[in-house]
């Protein structure tokens, strides 16, 4: 059985509730089409007060589209919705937010410029005559940020100078200041790290335990034994089951979630490893990372596990030329090099796929063949300087053939394309011109379980064919898969390194070490 | 390991602009080629225009005749307003809001440096040209460095240098136009001429045509769609921080491209100064200026002022139209009302034409 | 779930409050009083003219119609919008008015709510057009302008508008336009500055518009309503480019010709751009912008009372610019790198 998709045996499954006599929010024959394409075929998804219902689903099945349509970001075609018993019609956000319905995105939806304290409030001010009461907001913010577990001083921070997850916090507590009986959690532990993760479950728990009905949506099914009471699972637009936690597992999810039977989980090919092509000697980027130093031979892939935030980011940022480090020496093929910018490293053979493909690695207009040649054009005539679309496209056309691109033509714009799909043609980017040393960030995040499949196979097939692959991750049963060597990163230093022999255990320890007491105790 | 699954999760939200349906009817493909297809919007609209100004000449209701040779003649407004809109073009495209406002100052600027070298210095045509296009080209680096190396947003470091230039310009030229007989002389540079070989059975074509539209035409096409350069400034217009991590050096990129928007504003300078047989220094500045119409054709031509979506041959089609109907216009209004009539035309093209464009992204999904 | 309200101590509540309150001024204003008293004193060192009221006064009369306007376009550029077609809108609404002046001597009274209803009118097609029509505010101004310019011309048939009657003299340069030596029409632009600056510190809707130039989506999925308050931000300028239509409308002859309000719309946004408002929206304060109306006025005013040529003060207004916005991108990347 694949590592990844064992239930961890730390967390005890939530203990179960008494009966709720009414339901929040229960939701029946859901339909909704965009343009001839049904996003939800049918869905039923019924909400207690005072439970965390955990929704989950491949990419494109369909749980975006429902939480929109429950937060009045979309409209359903048919279907009923009721709320406390009584039929309601959610036509835009703000009926959606008069029920009581709070919506925490994925990606905090927050103003920078704005204060804490503005940001909480925004759309809700509590008034004063014409005025904006402050002292009022000021006595909620106290109770607000206690809930969330986000210290007092806060406040007046502008949102712009926080971290990811304090911005995830604010989110929160901006979701409970419109006073929530039900609250939409989009992926929120995506972006954490675990000790992060252990305050969000904290605050999670708070909620449900005060009757606030809580929708849960995540990729990372093991945590839903920590936190869920209930599961829906989504698959091609449908609601397949709703099942109470306990009656299910890690693996009948997932089989769920992709219709299939998962088979058995295949370790990395031994392959004799080469010379040292990449090596790091005593890296520091101060405070980020210190003190690293690992080395990547020829075919060989080397797992950097780390939770987001422990550092392993920033080393990959270096080694792309990025970031500037403040110490050390990096070395490519025994020859120590200087790389300020990412143009440097491609000339050294050095390939990065970025962490966020929406952001760092999607042209999202542009075709597929562009998205592909993007990064080579050197490569597209004999003559400098010039390209020709002939070479574009054969090379397209040759890669989508080799990583199994589902797409009807290389000219197909990004943006018709599943996130599992996008990747590969970003991934494909960095093959056009074949690399010595292939440093991957995130290579699966928000990617459904097919695709990350395939893509591992792809890097497995990389590093068979002799390049040195350095995966940074924060999925333990990634890094577990396919790395030959694993190096765990944990507050900007190498916590431990392990074989392919390693466990689960060892490397959640290793990774997560006195960071856990921290996050215990909220 | 394997998995069974049902195919390819396709996302609901971008319909791919894969072949339509068939079962599709006529009108609804052509609609959407219409609104799709800038291009064929463009060509439409031209042929429509063609179409009604030569009926209301066969009704008499026009002052003069709308013929070949009017038409070619109004080709004479073709050139600077084009190669204004390709420089648009180039700068728009490469994203963060990309715009150049001080076009029209550095027409006045580099034409009164110009005037100044042919007119007055002495200097012999060619290299008072490449004086004229190093000038440009200098203008264009300020505003390049400071969008690309500064991070000044554009409408601002253009807004400003559009200020500078004109002032500089009006001071160096003591706010009276460079003029001399050389200069006066150089209007032939912009008379019509009649074609080589085939030109007899044709009406005479301006000269600028021939010598700075189309070569720059060719050029600017050839940059964008045949070169590293041009798919490096569409992909930094589509997505700036996937350029950087792509290895692409966005600042080198983007600061070329207003280099070469100043470079443009440099040749239409000198051609400036043969239409009016002087080098005035407020050339580009005056009434509206030429910054507002080159935008107008940016966006008219289908270029998506968010970066990264635009062509050569939208721009080319836009400016066509948008002369043809002036022309049309001064016809069917003589005298102040023509260029009243003009502003409006001008206006409202813009108006639809941008909200087409919306319209096309809401839809259709891009241009 | 609820949160239960507790009654802090008054003194400590007060205090929490202040801290949670928007700082009063971002950060350009201090600096913009620093320069401008800078260039007052050199200017009075060299020509001692500049400091007599006869120089001052003109200056505050001509500073403002542009930094009336600046209230508006501050709040259209808070939200990430522009509108460059001020231009046109002044000289739509100056020729309505001053037509309607000189053919039915309409009292003062309803001559300004005359100009401020067309400005209005116009400022909301802006604000319908851009904010329902989802295309960039610069292209859909573009636009207008031209409209607006046609419009105008239209009505000024090909001539200026004459004789028209002193109705406005309590806006002008005149002894008609001053109380206690302060010009009317500066007055009444203190006195709009302060209630947009209020505005915007203080209410629900004021504090929106920073949001929304913050970040829209967000804007409108916190139940914002984004469209009506993108379009309030328009007509609003609308309104108050009626206003100072009125000004310029008084600062000239009795003649109106067709040049008014050529140029205004860049001169607006530089005022407002160098008063620290971000065009990338969410930051920005009306203060800021009438600051920097000052300034690029004391600078046209120092020029030509220094005898060089008139001209350059463009090329300084270019320079403030760029130092203004520059020095603000400096600090920005410096707060980053910290």
């Amino acid at each position: 059985m694949s590592p990844a998709l064992t239930p961890p045996a730390t967390e005890p499954s939530a203990p179960a509730r008494p009966d709720q006599p009414v339901l929040r929010l229960e939701m029946r024959g859901i339909v909704k089409s965009f343009g001839g394409v049904r996003a939800i075929r049918h869905a039923d998804i019924a909400v207690s007060p005072g439970s965390v219902h955990a929704l989950v689903g491949e990419n494109g099945a369909g749980k975006s589209t429902l939480i929109k349509i429950i937060a009045g970001a979309e409209r359903a075609d048919s279907g009923s919705i009721e709320f406390d018993g009584k039929p309601v019609s959610i036509a835009s956000t703000s009926d959606a937010i008069e029920l009581g319905v709070q919506t925490v995105y994925q990606e905090p939806q927050l103003f920078p410029e704005l204060s804490v304290a503005e940001n909480v409030f925004v759309g809700r001010e509590l008034k004063r005559g014409l005025r904006v009461d402050w002292s009022g907001q000021a006595d909620q913010m106290h109770e607000l940020l206690a809930t969330v577990g986000l210290p007092d001083r806060i406040a007046t921070s502008l949102v712009g100078t926080l971290s990811i997850a304090q911005q995830q916090q604010v989110s929160i507590a901006k979701a409970l200041a419109g006073e929530a009986s039900v609250l939409i959690l989009d992926e929120p532990s995506a972006i954490l790290t675990d000790s992060e993760i252990d305050v969000l479950f904290a605050v999670i728990r708070r909620l449900s335990s005060s009757g606030v009905a809580i929708i849960y949506i995540s990729h990372r099914l093991d945590e839903l034994f920590r936190i869920a009471d209930e599961v829906t699972v989504m698959r091609d637009g449908e609601t397949i089951t709703t099942k109470p936690i306990g009656e299910l597992t890690v693996r009948q999810i997932a089989e769920l979630m992709v219709g299939g039977v998962l088979t058995e989980a295949r370790s990395t090919e031994d392959v004799a490893a080469g010379d040292t092509v990449l090596e790091l000697d005593a890296l520091s980027r101060e405070p980020r990372f210190v003190d690293i130093s690992l080395k990547v031979h020829a075919g060989e892939i080397v797992g950097l596990y780390g939770l987001v935030g422990s550092g392993a980011g920033t080393i990959a940022d270096v080694i792309y030329g990025m970031d500037k480090p403040t110490d050390g020496r990096i070395l490519v093929r025994g020859k120590p090099v200087t790389i300020s910018k990412p143009g440097q490293a491609k000339k050294l053979g050095i390939h990065l796929l970025p962490a966020n493909r929406s952001a760092q690695g999607s042209f999202s207009f542009q075709s597929i063949a562009f998205n592909i040649t993007i990064g080579e054009l050197a490569l597209l005539s004999k003559l400098p300087g010039w390209v020709t679309k002939r070479r574009e496209r054969e090379i397209a056309r040759d890669f989508i053939k080799r990583l199994a691109v589902k797409t009807p033509s290389e000219k197909q714009p990004l943006t018709a394309m599943s996130g599992g799909n996008a990747q590969k043609v970003v991934l494909a980017r960095q093959l056009v011109k074949r690399p010595a040393i292939l440093v991957l960030v995130e290579p699966t995040q928000g990617v459904d379980v097919g695709a990350k499949e395939e893509i591992h196979r792809i890097i497995s097939g990389l590093a068979n064919e002799g390049t040195a692959v350095l995966v940074v991750t924060s999925d333990l049963g990634e890094v577990l898969r396919i790395s030959d060597k694993i190096l765990v990163i944990r507050a900007g230093r190498i916590a431990a390194e392990f074989g392919e022999d390693a466990t689960q255990v060892e490397i959640l320890a290793a990774a997560a070490g006195d960071a856990g007491e921290s996050g215990g105790t909220a | 390991m394997t998995i069974t699954s049902d195919g390819p999760a396709v996302s609901p939200h971008n319909t791919p602009r894969g072949p339509a349906p068939k079962s599709r009817g006529f009108f609804s493909l052509v609609l959407e080629a219409l609104v799709t297809q800038r291009i064929v919007l463009l060509g439409v609209l031209i042929v429509l225009v063609l179409i009604i100004m030569s009926v209301l000449d066969g009704m008499g209701m026009l002052s003069g005749a709308f013929n070949a040779d009017y038409l070619a003649a109004a080709l004479i407004n073709l050139v600077p307003l084009a190669m204004l809109g390709l420089a648009q073009l180039l700068v728009i495209l490469s994203g963060l809001g990309g715009i150049d406002l001080s076009v029209g100052s550095m027409v006045s600027l580099t034409g009164v440096i110009f005037g100044f070298a042919y007119g007055i210095w002495g200097w012999e045509f060619f290299p008072a040209l490449m004086l004229a296009i190093l000038a440009g080209a200098a203008c264009g680096a300020i505003n390049g460095s400071l969008v690309s190396y500064v991070g000044f947003p554009p409408l601002i470091a253009t807004l400003a240098t559009y200020y500078a230039f004109r002032s500089i310009a009006l001071v160096i030229s003591n706010q009276k136009p460079v003029n001399s007989i050389e200069i006066q002389n150089f209007y032939s540079a912009a008379q019509a001429i009649e074609l080589p070989l085939i030109g007899g059975s044709l009406p005479l074509v301006p000269l600028g045509i021939f010598t700075f539209l189309i070569p720059c035409v060719i050029v600017v096409w050839l940059l964008l769609n045949k070169t590293g350069f041009g798919q490096r400034v569409y992909a930094l217009g589509t997505n700036n921080v996937a350029a950087i991590w792509s290895g692409i050096n966005v600042k080198t990129n983007r600061m070329a491209v207003y280099v070469l928007s100043g470079v443009i504003s440099g040749l239409v300078a000198v051609v400036t100064v043969a239409q009016f047989a002087s080098a005035r220094p407020d050339a580009g500045t005056s009434g509206n200026g030429m910054a507002l119409p080159s935008i107008t054709i940016a966006v008219l031509g289908g270029v998506a002022i968010m970066g990264g979506i635009g062509r050569v041959s939208g721009i080319v089609l836009a400016t066509l139209l948008i002369v043809w109907v002036n022309a049309g216009i001064l016809l069917a209004f003589p005298g102040n009302d023509g260029t009243q009539f003009q502003l409006l035309a001008l206006g409202l093209v813009l108006i639809l034409a941008s909200l087409l464009n919306g319209l096309t992204k809401r839809k259709y999904g891009g241009i | 779930m609820t949160i239960d309200q507790r009654s802090a101590p008054a003194a400590a509540q007060r205090a929490t409050a202040r801290r949670i309150l928007p700082p009063p001024v971002t950060g350009q204003e201090i600096v913009l009083v620093g320069v401008i008293a800078v260039l007052w004193i050199l200017l009075g060192l060299f020509t001692p003219a500049f400091l007599s009221p006869s120089s001052i006064q003109p200056l505050l009369v001509s500073v403002a119609p542009v930094a009336l306007i600046g209230v508006g376009m501050t709040f259209i550029i808070i939200t990430a919008g522009i509108d460059v077609s001020v231009a046109g809108a002044i000289m739509l609404c100056a020729v309505i008015t001053a037509k309607s002046l000189v053919d039915s001597n309409l009292p003062l009274l309803p001559a300004v709510g005359l100009s401020i209803a067309v400005g209005l009118a116009l400022g909301m097609l802006n604000g319908v057009l851009t904010a329902y029509g989802r295309v960039h505010a610069i292209i859909i101004t573009f636009g207008t302008a031209n409209v607006f310019q046609f419009l105008a011309l239209r009505v000024f048939g090909s001539s200026t508008v004459n004789g028209i009657p002193s109705t406005f003299d309590v806006f002008g340069r005149g002894e008609a336009g001053r109380t206690l030596g302060i010009p009317h029409s500066f007055a009444i632009t203190v006195l709009v500055v302060a209630a947009g600056w209020w505005y915007l510190r203080h209410t629900a809707g004021g504090r929106h518009l920073f949001a929304i130039g913050g970040n829209a989506n967000a804007a409108r999925l916190a139940g914002i309503k984004v469209q009506p308050r993108v379009m309030m931000a328009y007509g609003l300028t609308g309104a108050l480019v009626g206003l100072a239509s009125c000004f310029f409308i008084a600062s000239g002859t009795s003649t109106l010709d067709q040049a008014v309000g050529s140029g205004q719309e860049l001169a607006v946004i530089a005022a407002t751009v160098i008063g620290g408002t971000s065009i990338l929206g969410g930051r920005g304060s009306v203060i800021g912008t009438l600051l920097g109306a000052v300034l690029v006025q004391t600078v046209t005013s120092g020029v030509t009372q220094l005898g060089w040529p008139t001209q350059l003060a463009n090329l300084f207004v270019g320079i403030f610019i760029i130092v203004a916005v520059g020095t603000d991108l400096l600090r920005e990347r410096a707060r980053r790198k910290a």
